[in-house]
């Protein structure tokens, strides 16, 4: 959404472009840069309408920004659930078998969501709280490291 | 040869072990904390794994951590640097039960020489020479008082399980003998969970004087001559030297020697250091330290082996490529331990590093994971990095040093540095005057301030 041409010939057109594009591919709601003395932050409004705060008020015409917002980082996400451990992550009880949660499961807290194996011990990681499995971001059998994410409950 | 090592430590060591790692071409592995993930070993590292928070008890010192580390990394073995899992035998015995090689001694020889009372008796009878004192628990208070007559005050007694100065007090006179011995137990007991004590001689002006020796595990043990790091503070070093300047080649070459043989007795595997006191022209044995140090450099600057790399190779089975006869000590080198702490204070001081320029040129070395940027973190021992000189000469040495110390700058947290420069310009220091409470008086008479 253009907001009027700029008031400070220094502001430089491309970085801004090129941090505005980073936002959309990572769907972080805010990235702010600092360099030489200058800095530039670039944001947008999550809820819908797509929001630039400048330095300057710059008229970088961005239109994909104001269509559907990518989901937050999951980093962030407050239903995140970080691998308690590191470890191997493993989404069901034995090879073959049925995966514990899939994306749309309802759990309760005390569910096992996923197995985290680490020094040939099974380690299960059981919800926090109840809700639903919105998002699953590991595969099965995939190396975790301490605090990365593993899923997300809504 | 190893195909890839997880470094199992942080900060210098873990970048000491990772140069070592990469001139002999194997595949590293940093493991780190939260606190940790901008830290130089982690981005200089093949692979890296976040293994925990900050507290090192959940991280660093986290076994079950470093082994789904090592599991998922396909790592098959692990350098425990200093400090933190590095003196562990359970660690040792865990990772062969899960053929990981541990890159250190044998566990019964981690396990004999974390025992003091056990280390004192397995030197003495190995014929290295130890301070007169209890073969191991004083016993009552009427058994200690006994024993300080026969020995004669001042005595010390120290706890069995400890280290850091810690269980540590000096008897004067045996009217002051119960007391201490009570406050002592206390300490004991509330720093290790034992209050067993062991009593010795009091040595007023010692010297701290240690043999390096590397050993291969069949019997060939080498021994790199000595480091004197009598300068300390709170039983902690601050400056290393070698050669000692209370040292002359034939008491070098004896007590090397003796050190060698002894751990050739029992087969001694990897680098260690025998540390002794060194009073009146005697050695007594105070400990052994079954892993590398953190002031090794002293010795590679003056042997041009490199400990690291050795102890990499012998842990891997290889014999000792090194005969006692290729072992040429040449001029003299000085570490200074830069932490980041007042210089007046000790206080620490953990912060973001805004400037860093390191000294460089001929016969300087820097080990530090520090960058221009960085910010130390405050869960961790406040050493910033280790300054090592060489030169031709000790005063050789010595202006170096002080050249090399003037050039540091290191903005943005308050160092030591200032007191490493007043040291170079003292006496005592430039004639090699001193003993293991020198630098204590020093600071007690405002020797910095001045």
């Amino acid at each position: 959404m253009p907001k009027g041409p700029p008031k400070s010939p220094a502001i430089d057109h491309e970085a801004i472009r090129e941090l505005a594009r980073l936002l959309d591919e990572t769907g972080l709601s805010e990235i702010a840069i600092e360099q030489d003395g200058a800095s530039i932050r670039v944001a947008r409004n999550l809820s819908g309408n797509a929001q630039r705060t400048l330095q300057a008020e710059v008229p970088t015409a961005l239109p994909n920004l104001t269509a559907a917002p990518a989901p937050p980082s999951p980093t962030q996400h407050p239903g995140l659930i970080a691998s308690p451990m590191v470890g191997t992550a493993y989404r069901a009880p034995e090879p073959g078998a049925q995966p514990f949660v899939e994306v749309g499961s309802q759990v309760k807290a005390g569910d096992t969501l996923i197995i985290i194996e680490a020094m040939k011990t099974m380690n299960q990681i059981p919800a926090p709280r109840s809700g639903t499995v919105i998002q699953i971001l590991v595969e099965d059998g995939q190396p975790v490291e301490y605090g990365e994410p593993l899923m997300i409950i809504e | 040869m190893f195909d890839k090592i997880l470094i199992a430590n942080r900060g210098e060591i873990a970048l000491r072990v990772l140069r070592a790692c990469k001139e002999l071409g194997i595949a590293t592995v940093a493991v780190h904390s939260t606190a940790d993930e901008d830290a130089m070993h982690v981005r200089l590292a093949d692979e890296s794994v976040c293994i925990g928070p900050p507290p090192a008890k959940d991280s660093y010192l986290n076994i079950p951590a470093i082994l789904a580390a090592c599991e998922i990394t396909g790592a098959d073995a692990v350098h425990p640097g200093y400090g933190f899992l590095s003196e562990n035998a359970r660690f040792a015995e865990i990772l062969a039960d899960h053929n990981v090689h541990f890159i250190g001694p044998r566990p019964e020889h981690i396990r004999l020489m974390g025992d003091k009372i056990a280390a004192k008796r397995a030197a003495k009878g190995l014929g290295i020479p130890v301070v007169p004192g209890s073969e191991g628990d004083v016993g009552s208070d009427d058994e200690a008082r006994q024993l300080a007559r026969d020995i004669g005050f001042p005595v010390m007694v120290k706890a069995a399980a400890g280290g850091g100065g810690r269980g540590m007090k000096v008897i004067r006179t045996e009217a002051e003998l119960v007391r201490m011995l009570a406050m002592a137990r206390a300490e004991a007991k509330a720093a290790f969970g034992d209050d067993t004590l062991y009593l010795e001689k009091y040595l007023e002006r010692p010297r701290h004087i240690e043999i390096q020796v590397l050993g291969d595990g069949k019997g060939r043990v080498i021994h790199l001559g000595e480091r004197d790091c009598s300068l300390q503070r709170r039983h902690q070093k601050v400056w290393e030297e070698g050669p000692s300047p209370a040292l002359n080649t034939a008491a070098r070459n004896t007590i090397g020697q003796t050190v060698a043989t002894a751990m050739s007795e029992i087969k001694y595997l990897g680098v260690g250091t025998v540390e002794f006191l060194y009073d009146d022209g005697e050695f007594h044995f105070i400990e052994m330290n079954t892993r590398i140090q953190v002031e090794h450099p002293v010795t590679e600057m003056i042997t041009d082996i490199d400990l690291v790399l050795e102890q990499i190779r012998v842990a891997d089975g290889s014999d000792l490529a090194l005969s006692q006869g290729n072992v040429k000590f040449h001029g003299h080198a000085i570490e200074c331990r830069i932490n980041a702490e007042n210089a007046v204070s000790f206080r620490p001081s953990p912060g973001k590093i805004i400037h860093y320029h390191p000294p460089g040129g001929l016969g300087v070395r820097v080990d530090s994971a520090v960058y221009h940027g960085y910010a130390i973190p405050p869960f961790y021992d406040s050493l910033v990095g280790k300054l090592i000189v060489h030169g031709k000469t000790r005063s050789e040495c010595l202006m170096r040093l002080k050249r090399a110390l003037d050039e540091f700058v290191i903005d943005g947290i308050e160092t030591t540095l200032p007191l490493f420069r007043a040291l170079a310009e003292e006496k005592d220091i430039i004639d090699g005057d001193y003993h293991i409470h020198w630098l204590e008086e020093f600071l007690a008479r405002g020797g910095l301030e001045t």
